[in-house]
């Protein structure tokens, strides 16, 4: 039993070795190599020149500001959110939760693109609106701008900043604030010297993680960075090796490893912050419940905060683009605009082949790599739970790894891997790409369903003289099944919608749907651009929607038994 | 079934050290009894318990389950849990959350290939046994920890194992479902013909729930017998300490009389239960407080009692009595004072001591 479990391990140690360290090992070799298709010899030329551009200062600034900026703005935001939901009177919970869930439906490219589409300066229909009514010369607002991008990027990582410090600040145990209050010290005071103190390994991890996101973060600077020309390393980066440019993949490979040293030390930092968080957030006993704190007359003004906040986030931007879909050009809303409504650009859509093509690219590269992802993740989680040795400490540190990969970068190492391969250019190459890519989305569900399945569970079905098969049937799976759908559905979303790394691996024959976005963007196509972007947020969303749905259905199943 | 454990032995590697959970173990667990092992947290009673039910691999020796070799390092036979044929209620119940009560005590049954019909009647019958009827459709997580405890034992018990293994299997409880569910425990058990192995740190559990308890500390048996022979009569220093409260005394032996062994301690000489030991060898007096009986001032003591005195310390009272801290002879003593005797803090006593009670016991 024991050669089995260690042959398994290492089985998948080699398995997600390769997905995870072949792109970065090829970058590593690329940024000392001549060129994409043949390595040649060993050189330092393309760190030189990575290095030595006089554009890359400026770079490096706007993408401090950029990375920093969302960063403080999600985190910030998150923290008062999660106090308003966990420790407050606040009428109207549920609305938190669907905040919380909204990036998962619209995806960051949309997003990016209804602020756009709202806010630009030549004819955002905000900004449009605001001129006429006021009679201004110009256009009050510019998206277009660094400080648009730290705005969509900060609301976009938001969510991820409240699902860390949201539950933590539930567990937290209250009497360490009431002894505060009984001390003497004010609610302010407490808050100050106590509540945030020891919530401080969970914003910190939050801070962290943001900071990660917006690095990689593609979307953002492409839709509202690149118009105005505001560069950031990502999209620098991408024109390093945007064909039309003149390609150079050695010197973004040179200046990739930077971002993914980074990346990765970013990402140790945070593993270490949320394995200490433990120590610090104390949960309270069972059934107890903290005292509720009234907001009083502040009550109506920040729920009508949160109101505009969850409008700003869930309902404008699909508004945006299903308007946009349906009117032939550019109009501020008005009755000529609705009486000149069409279906032209849903029809557009649906009868180019090229779109079709994306959309039939991206359901396959969802269904099949969700579900060869979901596999392997099951496999992962069981060593990584189930059997814990130190080989196994290893699959997790390399499953965890790619938590960190930027896509760009990610995507040049692996393009160097695929040129040497028939897989250029194939769907194979996405596939194998995105599993690498989002491998942590599957492991992490499944390994808290192997935890929560206790080992008694098992020894108990073995006592009473099932096998080891019969047991895996009749009760390891059926336990799991929760974890396996969310998973699955999880890894699914994200492929329907990738960006990052198919901008970087996709061709002519292996378009999927966001690239297909996102030239229409770049040629201004607006209306062709929503339809088909309203279909991505149908698909996501029905996923999201689906995976709520079987798991409140789960849990009904187990309570009326 | 009678379970013969010969040498068994199982070591396991804790942060770099090696540790011996089971150091040559030789047991005989009689048939149809209830048998404990109690031991504080780490002595190696549940990675004994999980090595006969064949969770756990030992490194050597033998076990034998009514007469059969199930595990065995020299002839290298290792027979798996499920071919066993064992029942067992875990610490944690192990209660199947996606299936229901039935399905949950039907489990041993389906997986041995029974009838329906079959299966029906015998979940039913055993249900009604563990007094738990009408609740088979509901999930077995909803129930309450008692309730959920006797499913456990239902399914340990519906397939008519001629063993059962309890590993701490009340600690989830609280204290007074712990009680009741002891008792409970203890009548289903003696209606039947099994032999039941069970697992506790708790000693009030093992006194009163067992036919025999093995007292473990470090991977050994120190001492087994009679719940009455651990708790009046122990030889060990550790199992006197552990099964209940004891003022233990450094002695030397004077000597051996008939019905009694004299020594020599800080509370004068004492005579004591008759022990196989010789003048002059370093023994350990224990005195449970509970046999320390208050005298008189007139001093009317039976004959052939000790009688020791001294001044109090300290008076608590703990509800149904008072515990006194008591110098005698420069020892302090814990004693129990019925709730209606008079006495305060300074006041002197005097306490009569039978020899029975008091303990002789390797140091």
């Amino acid at each position: 039993m024991d050669s089995s479990r260690s042959k398994l391990t290492w089985s998948l140690i080699v398995i997600v070795g390769f997905l995870t360290l072949c792109p970065v090992l090829m970058l590593f070799l690329g940024s000392f190599s001549q060129g994409l298709t043949a390595f040649g010899h060993f050189t330092t030329a393309k760190y030189a020149a990575a290095y030595t551009d006089p554009a890359l200062p400026g770079v490096v600034v706007n993408t401090i500001i950029f990375v920093l900026g969302s960063t403080v703005l999600a985190t910030g935001l998150a923290l008062i959110l999660a106090y308003l939901n966990t420790r407050t009177d606040i009428p109207c919970k549920p609305l938190f939760k669907v905040l919380s869930i909204v990036p998962m439906m619209i995806p960051h490219l949309l997003f990016s693109v209804s602020w756009a589409l709202l806010l630009n300066p030549s004819n955002g229909l905000l900004n449009a609106f605001l001129k006429d009514v006021f009679s201004l010369h110009s256009a009050p607002f510019n998206i277009y701008s660094l400080w648009g991008m730290v705005l969509v990027e900060g609301l976009l990582n938001m969510p991820i900043a409240y699902l860390i410090i949201a539950p933590a600040m539930a567990s937290f145990d209250v009497a360490l604030e009431e002894s505060s209050r009984v001390f003497g010290a004010g609610a302010w005071r407490t808050l100050i010297r106590v509540t945030l103190p020891v919530l401080r390994p969970a914003i910190l991890a939050a801070f962290v993680l943001g900071i990660v996101r917006s690095l990689a973060s593609y979307a953002v600077p492409r839709v509202l960075g690149m118009p105005g020309r505001v560069d950031v390393l990502a999209t620098y980066l991408y024109q390093m090796i945007a064909t039309g440019f003149a390609p150079d993949y050695g010197k973004a490979a040179a200046l990739g490893m930077s971002v993914l040293a980074a990346s990765i030390g970013l990402i140790v930092l945070y593993r270490a912050l949320t394995a200490e968080g433990g120590k610090f957030v104390t949960i309270s006993g069972r059934g107890y419940r903290p005292a509720v704190i009234e907001l009083k007359r502040a009550r109506t003004p920040l729920f009508i905060g949160i109101s505009v906040l969850s409008f700003l986030m869930a309902v404008l931007p699909v508004a945006v683009l299903l308007y946009t879909s349906l009117v032939p050009y550019s109009m501020v809303p008005s009755a000529r605009a609705f009486a000149s409504m069409s279906w032209k650009h849903w029809i557009d859509v649906l009868q180019d082949p090229v779109s079709l093509l994306a959309l039939k690219n991206s359901l396959f590269l969802a269904v099949v790599g969700a579900t060869l992802g979901v596999l392997l993740s099951i496999f992962i989680a069981y060593v990584i739970v189930k059997i814990r040795t130190r080989a196994s400490g290893l699959l997790e540190s390399l499953s965890f790894l790619s938590f960190s990969f930027p896509g760009i970068v990610i995507g040049i190492g692996f393009m160097w891997f695929f040129v040497q391969t028939p897989l250029y250019a194939t769907l194979t190459a996405l596939l194998l790409a995105y599993i690498a890519t989002y491998l942590p989305y599957g492991v992490r569900p499944l390994a808290s369903a192997f935890v929560q399945v206790h080992a008694h569970l098992e020894e108990s079905s073995l006592v009473c003289g099932a096998s080891a098969l019969t047991t895996m049937r009749r009760v390891i799976v059926p336990l799991l099944i929760p974890g396996i759908v969310s998973a699955w559905i999880l890894m699914a979303t994200m492929f329907v919608r990738e960006l990052t790394v198919s901008v970087v691996l996709s061709r002519p024959g292996s378009e999927v749907l966001a690239v297909q976005i996102l030239s229409f963007a770049d040629d201004g196509l607006w209306g062709k651009l929503s339809a088909l972007g309203i279909i991505m947020i149908l698909i996501s969303t029905a996923l999201v929607l689906l995976a709520t749905y079987t798991g409140t259905r789960f849990k009904a199943a187990r309570a009326t038994r | 079934m009678e379970i013969r454990i010969e040498g068994l032995t199982k070591s396991y590697v804790s942060e770099g050290k090696k540790v011996k959970a089971l150091d040559g173990i030789d047991l005989t667990i009689p048939a149809n009894e209830i048998f404990t092992l109690l031991g504080p947290s780490g002595c190696g009673k549940t990675t004994l318990l999980r090595c006969i039910v064949g969770l756990e691999t030992p490194d050597e020796g033998e076990i034998r389950i009514g007469g059969d070799i199930v595990w065995s390092g020299k002839q290298g036979i290792a027979v798996p849990p499920e071919k066993r044929g064992l029942g067992m209620v875990f610490q944690t119940y192990a209660i199947w959350p996606h299936m229901s009560v039935f399905d949950n005590v039907a489990y041993p049954l389906q997986v041995r290939g029974e009838r329906k019909d079959a299966i029906r009647e015998k979940v039913a019958q055993t249900l009604r046994f563990v007094q738990l009827e009408g609740v088979e459709t509901r999930s077995a997580t909803r129930l309450s920890g008692g309730q959920q405890q006797r499913v456990a034992l239902a399914r340990a018990l519906v397939a008519e194992p001629k063993v059962i293994l309890f590993d701490e299997p009340l600690s989830n409880l609280d204290a007074k479902l712990r009680e009741e569910t002891r008792k409970v425990l203890r009548s289903f058990l003696s209606k039947l013909d099994i032999t039941a192995v069970y697992v506790t740190h708790d000693r009030v559990e093992a006194l009163a729930l067992s036919d025999s308890i093995a007292v473990m500390r470090a991977g050994h048996i120190i001492e087994r017998g009679s719940p009455q022979k651990i708790y009046f009569d122990a030889d060990h220093r550790f199992v006197a300490d552990f099964i209940g409260r004891a003022n233990l005394v450094q002695a030397t032996v004077r000597e051996q009389q008939a019905d009694a062994t004299v020594v020599e301690c800080a509370l004068g000489a004492i005579r004591c239960q008759r022990r196989d030991v010789s003048a002059g060898d370093q023994v350990t007096l224990c005195i449970r407080p509970e046999f320390m009986h208050l005298t008189g001032a007139g001093g009317d003591t039976p004959p052939g009692q000790n009688v020791i005195s001294g001044r109090i310390e300290t008076l608590d009272f703990v509800g149904e009595v008072y515990e006194a801290e008591v110098r005698i002879g420069g020892e302090l003593l814990l004693a129990r004072v019925d709730p209606d005797v008079r006495v305060a803090q300074g006041d002197s006593v005097s306490f009569a001591l039978a020899p029975a009670h008091c303990l002789l016991v390797s140091a």
